[in-house]
């Protein structure tokens, strides 16, 4: 061992770099959010409002940039990436660098991952409102700008670890845990769920289609949730309030137990966005339970951050940090015993679809997120410009703002989202019918009222948000950009980063934890009887382990300890740890034949027009208001129709079950109203007399003048056919020639009846042939065709992706044992 | 190991901080304090508390014992059964309420019924809330000119045939192609509501052409199959 004195210029010009653009992002997110918001209650701010704005120099029916379909996505990827990615980023940065007593190791990466990152939120900002998106839920982004992503992400993984490498400090902080946990999951989740085989230069299609699909889909969305806006900021936390109150942290025994159970657990959780849907049973009960598991391990770190105030309460009252940074760990606490309770399967049949949603995400991005960054900032600015805070009253003023912002949004959407599903299930005398109106609940005042309320909540927080913006831009005026130099005590034990793989694989707690996994995972999947030998293994393997650690607890503790001076084998089981969860619950969906996925109805193919249209339907962002599967629940059935199978939706690439009812449910439409309806609505909703009148859906009239994109349509087909969609083989001309048959087959419909078109027609046909070119013809045949599907005999389907593994699904067991009980 | 706890003994030249450190003697009764420094942070190491212990077991116990009572035995039902049960259920309620219906009704009961006030207002409601958007308020299946999607109900042209059960059924089941004409509406609505809404329809219709004389409309497909003469509510 050596030690030595040296002296250290901290980077601390990025971290400024990185805080103002998470301000001014944050801004821009929020803004969305608010208009946004307030689309949802008058449909005119999809862009009529411009007209009034303007004094009526902009004329609009509405503005297809900014129609909710695709500010939504624009809101979603502003907060997460731009704002807490840059947030994250800041106080990453500043910490890291102290905690490991070096300076960040390459200027240079950390300049590329900077400018790299706001390159990449430029891009988003202008194609989602642009239209160009992959049509899943914060993973919208077209794959360009998806491999920019993840080489800006990989710069910042490199330059961190070997930051770590560099370290003056010999063993990892509890927050630089955290800080490893992001960056390897983040690139794991990001890279799966982004996999697409594209089709031009700004559209591809993801490798997973149907039930595939979603399960990766909220694989990756639920962990984003966790390791974008979970994971970072806790180290954020463990670093920022111990510094703010100068307390010791609460428990060092916590920070381990909650970190390792916290990483593991998460993982799995993904599949509670899909309960009672077409999801089979097992991977719900899966994504349930280890929600529920998971409350204890996130109070773990709501606990520690905590209870490290004890002691310090007065701060509460002086120090605006110390406020946000309570009130947002307490935020924390509550969306995190919010989360497990929403995922209780009977508890989700209200909630999911609804607005409490959406309360639940904000309580914890405005509250978690969104305190945390403030208080952050609040602390760091008077460090980086080397003065004080420009004003303290102002911060106080903005906390109370933003507090009440909050409490507002997140009631109101209890509110809303309980009442409106009250209202839909609701059932007449006889139990047989629905009596409420999709429209008629939306528009009730405890439904429509409270979104109102949400909407101001959310201004009160943009203005709470403007305020920061005010104090940190005056205080970073008033003082001078400081980078702050300091001399530390070096010291370099033998042990530092000298872990050999067999000391870190081979040990007691290592043996015992895998051993025990090997058997709870055999449990999942073995046949009956060997499940349950399995399951007693793997009771053994906990009592013995419980045993050993009794028995050597200086051996268990001391190893943990070595491990965390030694960063590289620490990732690796991170990653290991991460790995598993998902593994277990992928694989055996991805490679479990096609034919087991079906059940007894298989989707019938789209016609290239209604691929065309599908598209369009995509672009357009309707998922983010109408999803198309209909749960299994009574209420449901009796509204939409049938409850939706996994075969009906097998070659949505992607699936397009979505999370949010604004509008109705959409997997039934095909079929259901007449082509001129649809043309009728599409132009404006409340063109049309009866419930649609009160529709605040926006109008599309682009879509009656752009044109269909018929010449893609081979490449499409093509790609499909790659991912196993099983198109007949066609000629380029004869794509073509079906899509402009059936255009103008459905163009004939619309002009018989003698809908209104944008240009002067002289006759019918005239009409006709106008609209056979038109997006919204394409978009109607789509809609016609939702819901098709053929009836098969299990096991007919050909199976045409064949495994090599072939897990035994719990389900089917279940299958067997209720039809052996039924005999 | 013995390198581990080696103690900061010169702290940091500009740590802000410094001062606040706590000292060993200071913790409170059975508190440990790790002896490591990171930038001025500390740590205790107190014990977990027992009742975030009991939730974190209690949830993993509940996980296990659910999954084998649901996997093992047969006493939970799966979703789709238990769907199925009270599906079946509102099923053959629907259907006694339609042959209920079926059993007393035809031409002349219904014309009979549209003469009924009470029954042609509940017949008005349904019509506001369900059919307005496509046949209009005043049944012209126009809105200030323009078209709407449905056929005029307040001339005397009638495609799907003009006799009471004609219209009765055609409510019901819906034209022979959706995607051109309409739904059919007995998902949605009871045999009651049906005969509520086709009597306040027979009725305003009658109003509104003064009685004249009904007709087919050429494209009628009545015309096509003259044989196919009301038959009863169908695939019920």
């Amino acid at each position: 061992m050596n030690a030595y004195k040296t002296t250290i210029e901290y980077d601390d010009r990025s971290v400024r770099h990185f805080m103002v653009a998470s301000i001014t992002w944050g801004l821009v997110a929020m803004l969305a959010g608010v208009i946004a918001a307030f689309q949802l209650n008058f449909w005119e701010m999809n862009g009529k409002f411009l007209e009034t704005v303007t004094f009526g120099l902009f004329k609009s029916e509405g503005l297809q940039y900014i129609t909710f379909g695709r500010l939504r996505p624009l809101h979603t990827n502003a907060a997460i990436f731009a704002f807490v990615g840059n947030m994250m980023f800041a106080g990453i940065y500043y910490s890291t660098q102290r905690l490991c007593k070096c300076r960040t190791a390459s200027d240079l990466l950390t300049k590329i991952h900077f400018w790299g990152w706001q390159a990449i939120i430029v891009l988003a900002a202008i194609t989602l409102p642009a239209g160009l998106t992959r049509g899943k839920e914060y993973a919208e982004l077209i794959w360009p700008i998806n491999i920019l992503v993840a080489v800006i992400w990989l710069t910042f993984a490199v330059n961190f670890f070997w930051t770590l490498r560099k370290r003056n400090e010999p063993s990892l902080y509890v927050a630089l845990w955290f800080y490893i946990a992001t960056i390897i999951t983040v690139t794991m989740l990001y890279v799966v769920n982004h996999l697409s085989i594209p089709t031009s230069f700004t559209h591809s299609y993801p490798i997973f289609g149907g039930v595939q699909d979603a399960l990766v889909q909220w694989w990756y969305g639920h962990n984003a949730v966790a390791f974008f806006l979970t994971t970072p900021i806790l180290g954020i936390m463990y670093y920022f309030i111990p510094k703010s109150v100068n307390r010791p942290v609460y428990s060092y025994r916590l920070s381990i137990i909650h970190f390792w159970s916290l990483v593991f657990i998460y993982i799995w959780a993904g599949p509670h966005h899909l309960l009672n849907t077409a999801l089979p049973k097992w991977l719900q009960v899966l994504g349930m339970f280890f929600s529920l598991m998971l409350w204890a391990p996130s109070w773990g770190g709501m606990l520690n951050g905590l209870l490290t105030l004890r002691g310090a309460w007065d701060k509460l009252r002086t120090d605006p940090v110390v406020k946000f940074l309570a009130v947002g760990v307490t935020f924390y606490g509550m969306s995190t015993f919010e989360g497990p309770l929403l995922s209780i399967r009977a508890i989700n049949a209200t909630s999911h679809y609804t607005d409490w949603t959406i309360g639940h995400v904000h309580s914890g991005t405005l509250g978690w997120n969104g305190f945390m960054a403030a208080g952050m900032f609040y602390w760091l600015a008077p460090r980086l410009w080397g003065t004080k805070l420009w004003s303290k009253d102002l911060a106080n003023v903005h906390f109370w703002i933003g507090l009440v912002g909050i409490l507002l949004y997140v009631a109101s959407m209890w509110v809303s989202g309980i009442s409106q599903t009250l209202m839909l299930n609701q059932l007449d005398e006889s139990g047989t019918r629905v009596v409420n109106e999709f429209v008629d609940t939306a528009m009730a005042p405890s439904v429509w009222g409270m979104m109102l309320t949400r909407a101001i909540g959310g201004t009160l927080y943009l203005t709470g948000f403007i305020l920061l913006a005010i104090n940190i831009f005056k205080t970073a005026r008033a003082g001078k950009p400081v980078n702050e130099t300091r001399e530390v005590y070096v010291e370099r034990p033998d042990i530092q980063d000298r872990m050999s793989w067999r000391d870190a694989f081979r040990n007691d707690p290592i043996t015992y934890t895998g051993w025990h996994l090997l058997f709870v995972i055999l449990w999942f999947f073995l046949p009956p009887g060997a499940d349950l030998m399995s399951l007693l293994g793997a009771g053994v393997m906990a009592f013995l382990a419980i045993r050993a650690f009794r028995r050597n607890k200086e051996g268990w503790v001391g190893w943990h300890e070595r491990l965390l001076h030694n960063y590289l084998p620490f990732s690796v089981f991170v990653l290991i740890a991460v790995a598993i969860g998902g593994m277990v619950q992928i694989i055996p969906a991805v490679t479990v034949n096609r034919a087991k996925n079906v059940e007894d109805r298989l989707q019938t193919l789209y016609t290239p027009l209604e691929l065309a249209g599908r598209d369009i339907y995509v672009s357009e962002g309707c998922y983010n208001c109408h999803s198309q599967m209909v749960r299994t629940l009574v209420p449901e059935v009796l509204r939409y129709g049938d409850y939706s199978r996994l075969g009906e939706s097998i070659y949505d690439h992607p699936f397009q079950w979505g999370s949010k009812r604004t509008g109705p449910d959409l997997a039934r439409e095909g079929g259901a109203r007449s082509n001129d309806w649809h043309y009728k609505h599409l132009m404006n909703p409340r063109s049309l007399q009866g419930s649609t009148t009160k529709s605040r859906m926006p109008n599309y009239p682009w879509l009656a003048e752009e044109k269909i994109d018929f010449k893609a349509l081979p490449k499409k087909i093509a790609v499909q056919t790659q991912l196993g969609v099983p198109y007949p083989a066609m000629t380029r001309d004869e794509i073509e020639q079906d899509a402009r048959e059936q255009a103008l087959a459905i163009a004939a419909t619309l002009a018989e009846k003698g809908v209104e078109i944008p240009v002067e027609a002289g006759s019918p046909e005239e009409a006709r042939d106008y609209l056979a070119e038109r997006k919204m013809v394409a978009l109607i045949s789509y809609l016609q065709k939702l819901g098709a599907y053929d009836d098969v005999e299990p096991g007919s389907v050909p199976d045409n992706r064949p495994s090599p593994i072939m897990p035994d699904i719990p389900d089917d067991h279940k299958e067997q044992l209720t039809l052996s009980e039924a005999e | 190991m013995k390198n581990l706890n080696s103690k900061l003994t010169m702290p940091d030249s500009t740590s802000e901080n410094d001062s606040h450190l706590v000292t060993p003697d200071e913790l409170p009764e059975g508190v440990t304090l790790r002896e490591h420094v990171y930038d001025g942070i500390q740590e205790y190491d107190q014990r977990l508390p027992n009742w975030w212990l009991f939730t974190f077991y209690g949830a993993i116990v509940w996980f296990v014992l659910f999954w084998f009572i649901y996997y093992q035995t047969p006493f939970l039902k799966s979703d789709r059964q238990k769907l199925e049960t009270k599906l079946a259920v509102v099923d053959a309620k629907k259907s006694e309420e339609m042959e209920k219906v079926l059993a007393s009704l035809d031409n002349e009961a219904l014309r009979k019924m549209s003469q009924d006030a009470s029954v042609v207002q509940k017949g008005k409601e349904i019509f506001s809330a369900k059919c307005v958007a496509c046949h209009g308020a005043d049944l012209s299946a126009t809105l200030n000119g323009v078209p709407l999607p449905g056929l005029p109900l307040n001339d005397n042209v009638w495609k799907f045939g003009y006799e009471p059960m004609d219209v009765f059924n055609l409510v019901t089941n819906g034209s022979p192609d959706p995607t051109k004409g309409m739904i059919a509406w007995k998902a949605q609505l009871g045999a009651t509501d049906i005969l509520q809404v086709v009597s306040f329809v027979l009725k305003t219709n009658q109003e509104a052409t003064g009685g004249a004389e009904p007709k087919l409309a050429p494209d009628s497909p009545k015309l096509q199959e003259p044989a196919a003469e009301t038959p009863g509510a169908g695939d019920q």
